[in-house]
């Protein structure tokens, strides 16, 4: 059991995504908003898995957040394969106290990439109605979420990228054990 | 000799009696200058062991309660009358469903409410949800065991509403924040702050005179249209239990 859990970390988290997504634990958030809870996973694993797996895990993310919030006519699957593209062309340095603040400066862009192109889809939407009333509280959405997304990145995605390593290594070396 | 002091001590300022007189005249004429002030200061300290205790002020709230109560249910009474000889839709207490609130996201831009109630309950996708003060949204999806409610400060959100002392229809999209906009297509329209806004008579998705909330501040007109920012009396991030009305369609 402790093996398999090991093992397959990386989709326990991703299974847990949704949940901590809805759950929006407000004593972690600020003005209300919360950290943009995708990429914590979204980064380690494309840093890991590189471009072209970071668009498909990017791609799952975006349908599986779209399915439990309501909003039908918004999606993030864009910003989020963006993001897993990008993400994935990252190389991972030995320094951890520079990764650190690494991953707080590209989650606050990635959080930014996403709620600027979110945002951008309310405005064409609402085009016709009064989209300046939109504006202020969008710009003050996607401040609050770039500020908490890159103050909570440090400590969660090095964490994760430990551990998604580690259960990497382990599953490579069963593999070549089983060849 | 004599005659002169008898003069000199009934001159008129010798008199105590006139000094008290004056004295008092002249407390008058600031009073009568002052607007009684003084005046009403004075009676201020020595009625107040004579005021209306708590117990007084009980009774007169219970049968303001009553006599509320009673006008309620005539109203309640006549409007469902008018509404039968108008053909309206009705609006009916009977059908509610009590369920807590299991997830709240009520920050950034997706809003919603995830309740414990589904369609095993008898929960439809339509129909209203209503919180201690009024109007919280609408049910968009239902799974067995859950429902969820789109808020109505979500930007997805767009309702018709009536604005009551102006009789007036409006839309109420959400913004992403927790103020609603009002758009009235009318530049001329008298939209004062503290109006009250409560769901539309006309409105096919919602029962009637549901109250929604009140007119916190009015934009400039702008493009022919009216906007205003709507303070909502239910509030979604402190509301743990609100009441499903079964959709009529």
């Amino acid at each position: 059991m402790n093996k398999f859990l090991k093992k397959k970390i990386s989709i326990i988290c991703f299974v847990f995504i949704p949940i901590i997504f809805l759950w929006h634990p407000s004593w972690l958030g600020f003005l209300g908003i919360q950290p943009y809870w995708p990429l914590f996973w979204l980064l380690p694993m494309s840093m890991i898995h590189g471009s072209i797996k970071g668009l498909i895990f990017g791609l799952f993310l975006g349908l599986i957040l779209d399915s439990v919030t309501l909003e039908s006519n918004f999606t993030q699957i864009p910003g989020l394969i963006l993001c897993g593209i990008w993400f994935g062309r990252i190389k991972i340095y030995a320094d951890s106290l520079v990764g650190h603040f690494r991953y707080g400066l590209i989650c606050s862009f990635g959080s930014f990439l996403c709620g600027t192109l979110y945002f951008l889809q309310i405005l064409f939407k609402n085009f016709s109605d009064s989209s300046l009333l939109f504006f202020i509280p969008s710009v003050q959405n996607i401040i609050a979420q770039v500020f908490l997304t890159g103050f909570f990145a440090p400590l969660i995605c090095s964490q994760l990228l430990k551990f998604f390593k580690y259960s990497r290594e382990k599953t490579s070396i069963i593999n070549f054990e089983k060849n | 000799m004599l005659d002169i002091r008898r003069i000199s001590t009934s001159r008129w300022w010798h008199k105590k009696k006139n000094w008290m007189l004056f004295s008092i005249f002249l407390f008058l004429v600031f009073v009568r200058i002052s607007k009684g002030s003084i005046y009403k200061d004075f009676y201020f300290f020595i009625s107040r062991p004579f005021w209306p205790g708590q117990f007084q002020k009980e009774v007169i709230l219970e049968s303001l309660d009553q006599e509320s109560s009673i006008k309620l249910n005539l109203l309640k009474k006549d409007n469902i009358r008018l509404r039968k000889m108008l053909y309206l839709q009705e609006s009916s207490t009977s059908d509610n469903i009590s369920a807590a609130v299991i997830s709240r996201k009520t920050g950034s831009w997706w809003r919603q409410i995830i309740l414990n109630k589904g369609s095993k309950d008898g929960v439809e996708i339509g129909s209203t949800v209503i919180g201690p003060g009024g109007l919280l949204g609408r049910v968009r999806s239902t799974s067995f065991f859950t429902s969820s409610v789109i808020l109505l400060t979500s930007p997805d959100s767009k309702l018709g509403v009536w604005v009551d002392r102006i009789q007036t229809n409006g839309l109420l999209i959400g913004s992403g924040d927790d103020y609603p906009k009002l758009i009235l297509y009318s530049k001329s329209a008298d939209i004062k702050v503290g109006d009250f806004v409560s769901s539309s008579p006309a409105s096919t998705l919602l029962p009637p005179n549901i109250p929604i909330g009140i007119v916190q501040s009015v934009d400039e007109p702008f493009k022919a249209k009216k906007t205003a920012k709507i303070l909502l009396l239910a509030k979604p991030q402190v509301i743990d239990w609100v009441q499903i009305l079964k959709s009529k369609n």
